[in-house]
C-alpha cells in the first residue's frame, strides 16, 4: 500500500521529488497491475480454483465422495437419471451416480495441470525456436519458418483426434499434443522481437565486446522479450484448457474414469434436460476460469507495456 | 389431403367421418408415413440384411414362405404361420423333409405381373450363398439343409460377377433343395430340426426373381431394381440420405395373410443423428416414427402415461461380460473357475440396469439365456446377491482362498452409447473388489474385430474382460441363435462369438442334441439343462436383457411392435389426420 501512496502522491505533486528508492521494471508493472481492476479480480479468482484444486481431497472427505466411487443406489433415480443438487450431492451426481461437485475439483486439477505444464512447454520450444530462427536468420530462419507455418497450417483438432486415437489417451500426451500446436504462435512472436532487438545498438555492442553469439542471445536478447513472451503465455493457459475440454468432450482426453470438465460437460449432452446443473456447472467453471486467465493476460500485457493505447486512454 | 390422394385407391374414403381417437377404430387408408432416423440399411439385398432396420423395410416389399404374424402377444408374435406357403409345410416321418406349397396370386411386381413360384425360393436359397456378398446368416442354412454347406464352399470359387454368378447358380444345384413343380418346393435336412421354420421365416429366405441374375448380389445396379412382391415396391432408394416406398400395384390382400396396405407411401428420410430432434420430431408430429434412434433415455421418465409412448419386452444379452479363458495375463487367472465366480459376484447389477435407463427398460439377468429365448430358467442364478447390487466382500473371501491377488485386467469398451458407462460401473465393481483394470477406449469395429473375435489377441491376452451384447436373430425356439453362437465350444475360429473360447464337451453335447430335437420343447428342456450347466462353469456374467421404448406421433394407429425388427410393422398401421 505504502508503494501505492508513494507513486500517487509523485503523480499528483509533480514539482516535488520526493526520497523514494528507484523501482525497477517489474516493481512498476505490478503496480499498473494492482490499479487494473479486472485483471486483480480476475487473479483472485485464479486463486481460489487453484485453491479448491488443491484442496479437492479436503472436501471429497468432507462429502465422503471420492472423485471416482459410483453412488448408483443414492445418486441416481430408479430410472438412472442423475440427482439434483441437494445435501447428499451439493451440485446433483452425474449418469453413474458420482458427485458433481467432487468431480469438478478434480477436473480443475486437471485442467489446470494440463493448461500450465502445455503453456510452459510450448513456451520453452517456442522461445528457443523463436529465438534461433530470428537471431540466425538465413537458412535457419528458413527452415524453422518453414516448420512454425505448416506446424500453424495444421488442422490442429483432426491431428490431436488422430494421435490420441494411435498413441492412447493420457494426460502426458495431451499435455505435448497442446504445446506441440501452441509453441509455434509463441516462437513467431519471439522471432519478431529478436530480429528487430538484433539490430538495436546493445546488441552490437555486446557483440563488439567480444560476447559470444549464445551469451549475446540468452543474457542480452532474452531479457528484453520476457514482456511479450509472459502476456503470450497467459493467453496460451485458457487456450489450453480449452482444448484439453475439447479432447475430453470428444472422448479422447484421458481415461474415462478420471474427472474432467470436458468428459463431464460431454456426458452432459444425454441429460441437460432433466439434469442441467450437470451442463450448467462444468460450463460455469470453464467459462469462469478462461476468463479469468484472458483478463489476466490483458492486464499484464498493459502493465508491461505502459506505452499501450488503452492503457492510456483508461487514465 | 389424404382423402384427396387417394381417390383411385379407396372408394370409401369420402364417407369416412373424423378420425377415431382411439386405436380400435377401423382402418383409414391413404397418406405418407413419415420415418425419420439416421443411417442407411446395411444391405438392401435380402440374402444379405441383417439389421432390424433392413427387416422392417423388407418386412414391406418382400416375403417369405413362412412368416411372422404382427401381434402384440409375444407368443404369437415369434411363431411362424404360412405366408408365401399356403399352409404350414408337410413334415416327412423323419423329421428331414419339408415340403412346401406356394400360395396363389403372390405376384411379382413385374411387367406383367407373375406368379412366384417354387423355382424363385431356390434361387433365393442359392444367392445366399454368393462370393460377392455372401450372406451373414449362412451358418443357419448350412448347418440344416442338406448340401448348402458343399454349395456354399464351390460358389466361393465362382467369378465375381453377375455373369459368373448367374451360371453358377444355373449350372450347380443344392443337393437338399428341389422345386419339384412350379407351386411346390421340398428342402430336404441333414438332420431334424425343431427350428427349421424360424429358420424360413428370416429376411434371408426371401425367394429371387430371375431378374436378379443381371445384378451383383446387394450391388448399386441391384439397389436400383428390386422388384417387390409385398404391398409396398421401393420407388426411390438414394444410399444414406432417403427410401420411398409405394404401393405395389400387383400386390393382393387376398393372397397375402399376414400384411396389409393402409398407408399410400413411407418416405424414410435418413442423416438425423440426433435422438432428441428425432423425439422432438415425433412430438411435434412433423415425422411419424423413428427409423433407428431409440426414445431417448432422459425422455422416458417425462414422457411416462403419454399414450403414444410404449416400452416392449426383449430379449437379449446386452450386455453381458464375456471372461477370456486363453488369456495369459495374471497368470491366467481368468481360466481359474472361483476367479470368475467370484467376478459374478462382485457386480452391481442394479447399476448395470439403472444405466440402461431402470428396472422397466430392462431386466436384470442371472442365467445364461434370456426370458423369451429357448431355454430361460428363472430359477438359474447361482450366483445371485441381495437386490443384485453384487456383494464385493463375497467376492474378496472367493479370490483369497483361490489365492490370487493384484489382478490388473485389460478391459476394451466401445467409446459409444452406453459402453463407457458400462466399464466404468463394472471397473468401479472390480475395484472394490480389489481388482485393478485397464480401460481401453476403441471403436465397435476394433472392439470385436481387433480384441473379442480376434484368436491371436485373444490368446495374446490383449484383453481380459469385454463387455459385449448379443441379439437373437428370432426369439422362442432359437437355441441356434443364442447358446450356439456364444457357448457351442466346438466352433472357435477366427470372427467367433464365443469370444472367451469357453468349451465344455458336456455343454457341447447337450447343444447338439438340443438342436436335433424333434419339438422346440424339448430342445427347450436340453437348453435349460446347458444353461444350468454354462453358469456353473461362469464363462460370462449376465447383465441385463433389453426392452425397446418407442414413440409414434399421434396420427399412428393400430401401432403393433415387432420382437423380430424391434420396430413398429409397417404393413399394419394406419393413419388419421
Amino acid at each position: 500500500m505504502s508503494l501505492i501512496e508513494a507513486s500517487s502522491e509523485a503523480e499528483h505533486t509533480p514539482g516535488i521529488t520526493p526520497a523514494v528508492r528507484g523501482k525497477g521494471p517489474w516493481q512498476l508493472a505490478w503496480e499498473r497491475l494492482q490499479r487494473d481492476r479486472a485483471a486483480m479480480v480476475s487473479l483472485a479468482v485464479i486463486c481460489v480454483i487453484v485453491l479448491l484444486a488443491v484442496f479437492a481431497p479436503v472436501f471429497a472427505a468432507v462429502t465422503g465422495h471420492g472423485p471416482q466411487d459410483q453412488f448408483p443406489e443414492t445418486g441416481l433415480t430408479p430410472e438412472g437419471l442423475p440427482v439434483g443438487p441437494g445435501s447428499g450431492f451439493w451440485l446433483g451426481a452425474d449418469s453413474l451416480g458420482r458427485d458433481l461437485f467432487v468431480r469438478l475439483l478434480y477436473g480443475a486439477r486437471v485442467s489446470l495441470l494440463v493448461g500450465v505444464l502445455s503453456t510452459l512447454l510450448a513456451t520453452v520450444f517456442g522461445v528457443v525456436t523463436g529465438m534461433l530462427a530470428g537471431f540466425y536468420g538465413g537458412w535457419v530462419d528458413g527452415v524453422l519458418a518453414r516448420l512454425l507455418d505448416v506446424v500453424l497450417s495444421f488442422p490442429y483438432l483432426l491431428v490431436a483426434i488422430v494421435l490420441v486415437a494411435a498413441l492412447g489417451a493420457g494426460v502426458p500426451l495431451m499435455i505435448l499434443v497442446i504445446a506441440f500446436f501452441s509453441f509455434a504462435a509463441m516462437a513467431r512472436v519471439v522471432r519478431g522481437q529478436t530480429m528487430a532487438y538484433k539490430e538495436r545498438e546493445f546488441v552490437e555492442a555486446a557483440r563488439s565486446l567480444g560476447a559470444s553469439k549464445l551469451r549475446t542471445m540468452f543474457v542480452d536478447l532474452l531479457p528484453n522479450l520476457v514482456a511479450p513472451v509472459t502476456v503470450l503465455a497467459s493467453l496460451l493457459i485458457p487456450t489450453a484448457i480449452v482444448f484439453e475440454a475439447t479432447l475430453s468432450f470428444l472422448g479422447l482426453g484421458v481415461d474415462p474414469r478420471t474427472p474432467s470438465w470436458g468428459a463431464i460437460l460431454a456426458d452432459s449432452t444425454d441429460y441437460y434436460r432433466v439434469a442441467p446443473g450437470l451442463l450448467i456447472f462444468p460450463a460455469l467453471l470453464l467459462l469462469i476460469t478462461t476468463l479469468a486467465f484472458n483478463l489476466l493476460g490483458d492486464g499484464i500485457r498493459d502493465a508491461l507495456d505502459p506505452r499501450s493505447d488503452r492503457l492510456l486512454s483508461r487514465k | 389431403m389424404v382423402c384427396a390422394t387417394l381417390l383411385l385407391a379407396v372408394a370409401a374414403c369420402g364417407v369416412r367421418g373424423p378420425a377415431p381417437a382411439a386405436p380400435t377404430g377401423s382402418p383409414e387408408s391413404g397418406g405418407t408415413l413419415r420415418v425419420a432416423g439416421s443411417g442407411d440399411v446395411d444391405h438392401l439385398d435380402p440374402s444379405s440384411s441383417y439389421t432390424v432396420v433392413a427387416y422392417n423395410l423388407a418386412r414391406t416389399w418382400t416375403r417369405q414362405l413362412v412368416s411372422y404374424p404382427a401381434s402384440k402377444d409375444f407368443k404369437t408374435a415369434t411363431t411362424p404361420v404360412p405366408d408365401v406357403a399356403e399352409a404350414l409345410p408337410k413334415v416327412s416321418g423323419d423329421g428331414r423333409t419339408y415340403t412346401f406349397t406356394i400360395r396363389r396370386g403372390v405376384l411379382w411386381n413385374t411387367t406383367p405381373a407373375r406368379q412366384v413360384v417354387a423355382e424363385d425360393f431356390v434361387r433365393g436359397l442359392k444367392r445366399l450363398a454368393n462370393p460377392v456378398q455372401p450372406s451373414g446368416g449362412i451358418s443357419y442354412f448350412t448347418q440344416t439343409i442338406d448340401g448348402m454347406q458343399e454349395f456354399f464352399k464351390a460358389f466361393q470359387q465362382a467369378p465375381k460377377t453377375a455373369a459368373g454368378i448367374s451360371a453358377f447358380m444355373q449350372h450347380n444345384e443344392i443337393r437338399g433343395v428341389r422345386a419339384i413343380d412350379p407351386r411346390t418346393l421340398e428342402i430336404r435336412l441333414t438332420a431334424p430340426a425343431s427350428d427349421f421354420l424360424n429358420i424360413m421365416a428370416l429376411t434371408f429366405a426371401s425367394p429371387a426373381p430371375v431378374e436378379y441374375e443381371r445384378y451383383v448380389p446387394d450391388g448399386p445396379e441391384f439397389r436400383q431394381h428390386t422388384i417387390s412382391l409385398g404391398p409396398y415396391r421401393i420407388e426411390q432408394y438414394a444410399a444414406g440420405r432417403s427410401i420411398l416406398l409405394v404401393r405395389n400395384p400387383s400386390w393382393k390382400q387376398e393372397a397375402d395373410p399376414l400384411r396389409h396396405q393402409h398407408v399410400d407411401q413411407i418416405r424414410i428420410t435418413l442423416g438425423q443423428d440426433s435422438t432428441d430432434v428425432v423425439q422432438q420430431q415425433l412430438e411435434a408430429g412433423t415425422s411419424d416414427l423413428s427409423w433407428d434412434l431409440p426414445v431417448p433415455t432422459s425422455a422416458i421418465q417425462r414422457l411416462t402415461g403419454d399414450p403414444n409412448f410404449h416400452i416392449y419386452k426383449g430379449s437379449s444379452l446386452s450386455p453381458f461380460l464375456s471372461f477370456n479363458l486363453q488369456s495369459p495375463n495374471n497368470n491366467r487367472a481368468l481360466a481359474n473357475l472361483k476367479v470368475r465366480q467370484a467376478i459374478n459376484f462382485a457386480v452391481n447389477k442394479v447399476a448395470i440396469t439403472r444405466i440402461y435407463g431402470g428396472s422397466r427398460l430392462n431386466t436384470m439377468l442371472d442365467g445364461a439365456i434370456p426370458p423369451g429365448s429357448s431355454g430361460y430358467d428363472p430359477a438359474v442364478r447361482p450366483y445371485a446377491t441381495q437386490g443384485g447390487t453384487g456383494d464385493p466382500a463375497r467376492c474378496r473371501s472367493m479370490l483369497a482362498e483361490a489365492r490370487v491377488s493384484n489382478l490388473t485386467l485389460q478391459f476394451p469398451y466401445r467409446n459409444s452409447g452406453n459402453h463407457p458407462k458400462v466399464a466404468q460401473s463394472i471397473a468401479a465393481n472390480l475395484t472394490k473388489c480389489g481388482i485393478a483394470t485397464k480401460l481401453i477406449a476403441t471403436s465397435s469395429d476394433d472392439f470385436y474385430g481387433r480384441y473379442l473375435s480376434s484368436v491371436a489377441k485373444s490368446r495374446e491376452g490383449k484383453w481380459d474382460i469385454g463387455a459385449p451384447g448379443w441379439l437373437p436373430d428370432w426369439y422362442g425356439n432359437n437355441g441356434r441363435s443364442i447358446v450356439v453362437p456364444l457357448f457351442d465350444g466346438t466352433n472357435y475360429a477366427e470372427g467367433s462369438t464365443n469370444y472367451g473360447d469357453y468349451n465344455n464337451p458336456e455343454v457341447n453335447a447337450l447343444i447338439h442334441e438340443a438342436l436335433t430335437a424333434k419339438t422346440g420343447e424339448t430342445a427347450a428342456k436340453l437348453l435349460r439343462e446347458a444353461n444350468k450347466k454354462i453358469m456353473a462353469d461362469a464363462p460370462i456374467v449376465p447383465l441385463a436383457s433389453q426392452n425397446v421404448p418407442t414413440f409414434h406421433s399421434r396420427r399412428v394407429m393400430n401401432a403393433i411392435y415387432s420382437p423380430l425388427s424391434q420396430q413398429f410393422d409397417y404393413t399394419q398401421l394406419w393413419l388419421v389426420s
